[in-house]
């Protein structure tokens, strides 16, 4: 199987940082795989997301996604990734609608002087219609809830037809009922599209069984990688056990 | 009241319409990609250049662009490099280049507030000049054509530059350009409002036109328009009662943020049953 994402002995330090925020990670994702990634506060699972898209420069070791480099490919990689930050809010005043911020997540791939076209919208369209956030298309993106705008940005993510997902805490601001719909749409991308996911999350309730792996990660550096049977041993050093056991 | 030929009539007017236009249009970008106080940095920067120019005896709207573009271009990459809040970067340049603009006025050759060294101050009606009509016609047209070929980027680097970045587009560019295209817009209205107002006019139109909707495409529309007013109600004003043009038109500018935002329709609560 082809690898969708491969992490090399890779190092990321914050601009005016000297300890690494993750160190010598290896990792490697084959394409159409789930894995969450799972670790207390400041493990670094942020900064491995944001390693692997390239938004932050690696200090040491290479990653390829897609078989492309990011540190040389990052724009083409970023097109082909749908990308959900942590905790994105929207000040209530922006004037964007919600149909537009959806739209934007087509820019990239379409490409600098071309006009996003009929095709694009009724990408952000089908987008908002499996995170079931059509009604809002025309309502400004600042006047949503929390779970709402969350739901946008995934749609964003979405809209891009992306090969790769990176989600960071997608289920943060949603109720039990968008968290259940939104874990089975990961799994039907998964399995109808082959999109690759990688989830990084705190609740592991939503870890369900269309999940390959888990990367349990901790002071920088992942701990344990694999089902969860392998890696229950290692990963009850630091996180209560009780954590697990809901699984 | 003062009593002006035709033709420096129309050719103020003129004026007024493409500096308002151009302000307006620019402001929104560096209101929503949170240029403020880069553009406030750049305007002073133009101040100094244009001090510098009547210290020299040359053309102080050169020396102002000179200055501006020079800003314009450390001062972006040097805000993506910064370690200090940009803030900091901003107010050392401030003080830096009013320093340097009052140096500048007191070395120019002629004793006091000549009426140039006014009109680089505060602005003046009669200094606009037929070439600098021109080169703002030019600076409008360029900066409409680019904001049309390159709309679907800068409207998604105005939104969240970093999620534009994760996206996939190479905003450093835009913002570089945009941050360029603000030093040449405030050198180019420094003549009309002067060095020490000439930022008010990026800020206060665009910042008036977010009172007003929650769709950016009106927005974008809607700030040079207002632009446009304040420079021209702000003229009339200064004709009226004679006073320096550039104050005119911050007074008018800012009456209708004031007044945006106490009438802003985006704060009203609507119940549809």
């Amino acid at each position: 199987m082809v690898l969708a994402i491969k992490l090399d002995n890779v190092s990321t330090v914050y601009e005016g940082e000297k300890r690494p925020a993750i160190r010598d990670i290896t990792l490697s994702i084959r394409e159409g795989e789930i894995v969450y990634v799972v670790g207390p506060n400041a493990a670094g699972k942020t900064t491995l997301l944001e390693t692997i898209n390239g938004l932050l420069p690696v200090f040491r070791g290479s990653v390829r996604v897609l078989g492309l480099d990011v540190r040389k490919h990052g724009r083409k990689v970023r097109c082909q990734i749908g990308y959900v930050p942590q905790d994105f809010m929207v000040n209530s005043n922006e004037p964007y609608r919600t149909i537009d911020v959806v739209l934007m997540g087509r820019c990239g791939k379409v490409g600098v002087l071309r006009r996003l076209s009929k095709v694009d919208k009724e990408k952000a369209i089908e987008a908002m219609k499996l995170l079931g956030i059509e009604d809002l298309a025309n309502r400004p993106i600042g006047k949503l809830s929390g779970g709402q705008q969350q739901k946008a940005m995934i749609a964003r993510a979405l809209a891009k037809d992306p090969k790769i997902l990176l989600l960071d805490e997608p289920f943060s601001n949603l109720d039990p009922e968008s968290r259940e719909r939104l874990s089975e749409l990961i799994s039907r991308l998964n399995k109808e599209r082959n999109v690759t996911v990688v989830v990084v999350t705190h609740d592991v309730q939503q870890i369900n069984n269309s999940c390959s792996r888990i990367v349990v990660m901790n002071n920088g550096r992942i701990i344990a990688d694999g089902k969860l049977e392998d890696i229950v041993e290692a990963a009850e050093k630091i996180l209560p056990i009780n954590f697990w056991r809901s699984l | 009241m003062i009593w002006l030929n035709y033709t420096i009539f129309q050719r103020v007017i003129i004026g007024c319409i493409f500096t308002g236009l151009l302000t307006g249009l620019l402001g929104v970008f560096v209101v929503k990609m949170r240029l403020t106080a880069i553009g406030y940095s750049i305007a002073h920067s133009a101040f100094a250049g244009a001090a510098l120019g009547l210290a020299l005896l040359a053309d102080p709207l050169m020396t102002a662009l000179l200055f501006s573009i020079a800003t314009a271009l450390l001062i972006g990459p040097a805000a993506d490099k910064a370690k200090l809040p940009i803030d900091t970067i901003t107010s050392i340049a401030f003080s830096l280049n009013m320093a340097l603009a009052f140096i500048f006025l007191t070395l120019a050759p002629t004793v006091g507030l000549s009426s140039e060294v006014a009109s680089v101050l505060w602005g003046s009606i009669v200094a606009i000049t037929n070439r600098d009509l021109f080169f703002l016609v030019v600076l409008t047209s360029i900066v409409i054509a680019l904001v049309y070929l390159f709309w679907k980027e800068i409207f998604t680097i105005m939104f969240d530059r970093r999620m534009a970045e994760a996206d996939g587009i190479n905003t450093k560019p835009f913002i570089y350009f945009t941050i360029l295209m603000v030093g040449v817009v405030i050198a180019f209205s420094l003549r009309l409002v002067g060095g020490i107002l000439v930022y008010a006019l990026l800020f206060n139109p665009a910042s008036s036109a977010l009172q007003f909707s929650h769709d950016m495409r009106k927005i974008i529309v809607l700030s040079p328009i207002l632009g446009v007013i304040s420079c021209i109600s702000g003229f009339f004003l200064s004709l009226v009662f004679n006073v320096p043009i550039g104050s005119s038109i911050v007074l008018i500018s800012t009456i209708m943020f004031a007044i945006s935002v106490i009438i802003s329709p985006k704060k009203r609560r609507e119940v549809r049953t």
